[in-house]
């Protein structure tokens, strides 16, 4: 028993230490849930990425159409990709024909990798590929960082199908509308609508208990956002979070925060505030509604200020 | 081949080559040891003696910044300006950014106080040093670490800039009124992109577009001038004193790599209420 026990220990050992790139296999825990008929969805983590959650955390799934699947976002690493490729595979054989990306940012795009053997097209905003071009690097570095040796075979795949104003694809018996928005929570934010059953998948354009994160501009996103609320949607999937609200007053707290974070920027501005003052004081009272605030709130607020200190 | 092909693996990994990651820097490094700094430190300074600046001038910076591409930084020199004593030139430098030294800011007695304020942005985890040479040209340094990255190549194109806008300046003053004799503090803003030559990396037959140089007087005479680098965050913004007389012309004239050349003008008047708000 003894000398078994040293033994687990070793291999425990080597497994996190040892030379060999270890590359995280799926989980047999990687949950999804149906949003709506043929709509799956795998709802990420809150917390910040790390080896123990491969950075899981933005909302991730697919649609199942009757010829083919249509991933949307797969997953913030190699092996989130491959979990759910394999969540995938237990429910539908049908190849996988499309796989679409919300927006650049890194959580939801670096599990694309999982997917290189289908055959499918890799969808994105017409701004995707110049956002990514000068991202890729500083995103691939964070990500070693973060993870270290398990970042290995995550990777920036470059959409081929790229989507000005909108799209419709069909998947056999039902065509999911996809939607590129002007600039927002990024300038390539993409919106897929399934029209069969009324689903919208917003990626970062709503966020639910996360801080929403404004790496676009602020004014934008709160235009985008009255556009998005007059649409007819019967189910969505925000990129971060779920919620038990109807729409559209699920995107009320969201607009709210921007808003009020426009209105002290302007009033700070007026105050003739620096842009550290402000960041010191702004929303300040939104703290305790979100989530990871200290990590995004005031990064916010810098991006709102060097857009409002033009007006 | 051809699911490959369709799937585009472009992978950027291929221009792009993959720094080590620097995984176990979460805690500040010993600035004395940085690996980067001598090489810099020779060509900026060959051998001259380096004085610890905490007295000269110091350096105000928030350790873990909120936004790598726009990172507030202010140098603030210790003393007044004066003609018997003053900070001629501020060397403002990022040790880890692909071009170093962020700027070079030039100072007269007219000055009032040695003060720069910016913003920065960050390719990595990195020191930065503000060195200061006084009028008998000895240098002071302060050194400050900071933990941003990614500010470079992710560039100041949210908002693409239209062409007709780029090289428009507004001055921002911090009260609403100035005094004759009395320095005053002012915010020169520049609607630029300030395109890093990491940025350019998507279409290698752009030359990058960066503000290189800029120089403000009153009434005629210099009160700040800087040559500066893409290590300042789009929208260029400078923020330092002048001495106003009872009326004078504060103007700022502004260079960049494409040799456009932007100028701004305002008439600053004692007791004349000024922009800001």
């Amino acid at each position: 028993m003894g000398s078994q026990r040293i033994c687990a220990s070793l291999v425990f050992a080597l497994a996190i230490s040892g030379p060999v790139i270890a590359v995280a296999e799926p989980s047999d825990e990687f949950e999804l849930s149906q949003v709506a008929p043929g709509n799956f969805v795998h709802v990420g983590s809150m917390e910040e990425r790390s080896p123990k959650n491969m950075g899981d955390q933005g909302n991730i799934g697919f649609i199942v159409g009757d010829t083919c699947v249509a991933v949307v976002d797969p997953g913030g690493s190699l092996a989130v990709g491959k979990g759910l490729r394999a969540a995938l595979r237990k429910v539908t054989d049908k190849p996988v024909c499309y796989v679409i990306f919300t927006h650049m940012h890194p959580d939801h795009l670096f599990g694309a990798a999982a997917f290189r053997d289908d055959d499918a097209v890799v969808i994105g905003h017409e701004n995707l590929p110049r956002a990514l071009a000068m991202r890729a690097r500083p995103y691939l570095n964070a990500l070693a960082r973060d993870l270290g040796e398990l970042a290995a075979g995550s990777d920036v795949v470059v959409p081929t199908l790229l989507v000005k104003d909108e799209t419709v694809l069909d998947l056999g018996g039902r065509s999911i509308r996809l939607k590129a928005w002007p600039a927002a929570h990024t300038d390539n934010d993409l919106t897929i609508l399934d029209e069969s059953t009324g689903t919208l998948w917003l990626g970062d354009l709503l966020f639910i208990d996360h801080t929403p994160v404004v790496d676009g501009t602020i004014t934008g996103f709160l235009r985008v956002l009255d556009r998005l609320a007059k649409l007819e949607v019967r189910h969505y999937v925000a990129g971060h979070g779920t919620s038990g609200l109807q729409w559209p007053e699920v995107l009320e707290p969201e607009r709210a925060y921007l808003d009020l974070i426009v209105r002290e920027t302007r009033a700070a501005i007026k105050r003739r505030k620096t842009i550290e003052e402000a960041t010191d004081e702004v929303g300040l009272s939104e703290s305790a509604r979100w989530v990871n605030f200290d990590a995004f709130h005031r990064r916010n607020v810098t991006t709102a200020y060097t857009e409002l200190e033009w007006e | 081949m051809k699911p490959l092909l369709k799937f585009a693996l472009a992978t950027l990994l291929a221009c792009l080559p993959l720094l080590p990651a620097l995984a176990n820097e979460k805690a500040e490094p010993d600035p004395g040891k940085s690996q980067y700094w001598p090489p810099i430190r020779q060509m900026m300074f060959g051998d001259r003696e380096i004085l610890d600046g905490k007295d000269v001038m110091r350096v105000y910076l928030s350790t873990r910044a909120d936004d790598a591409a726009t990172v507030p930084v202010a140098v603030k020199a210790q003393f007044d300006q004066s003609s018997a004593q003053y900070i001629k030139q501020v060397y403002l430098i990022v040790e880890r950014n692909p071009s170093p030294a962020a700027g070079v800011f030039q100072f007269t007695p007219d000055s009032g106080r040695a003060q720069i304020e910016t913003r920065l942005r960050f390719e990595d985890f990195s020191f930065v040093r503000a060195i200061a040479e006084t009028n008998d040209g000895k240098l002071y340094m302060s050194t400050r670490w900071v933990k941003a990255a990614g500010g470079c190549s992710a560039p100041g194109d949210k908002n693409r800039m239209p062409e007709n806008l780029v090289g428009t300046m507004k001055f921002r003053f911090a009260d609403e009124t100035v005094e004759a004799n009395k320095p005053a503090l002012v915010q020169l803003m520049i609607r630029h992109p300030n395109e890093s030559a990491l940025a350019s990396d998507f279409d290698g037959s752009k030359i990058p577009q960066f503000v290189r140089h800029v120089a403000v007087t009153y009434g005629g005479k210099t009160v700040m001038s800087a040559d500066v680098d893409f290590s300042i965050s789009d929208n260029p913004s400078f923020r330092f004193y002048f001495v106003p007389d009872k009326e004078g012309e504060l103007q700022a004239v502004v260079e960049d790599t494409h040799d456009k050349r932007y100028v701004h003008r305002a008439l600053i008047v004692e007791g004349v209420p000024l922009p800001g708000g």
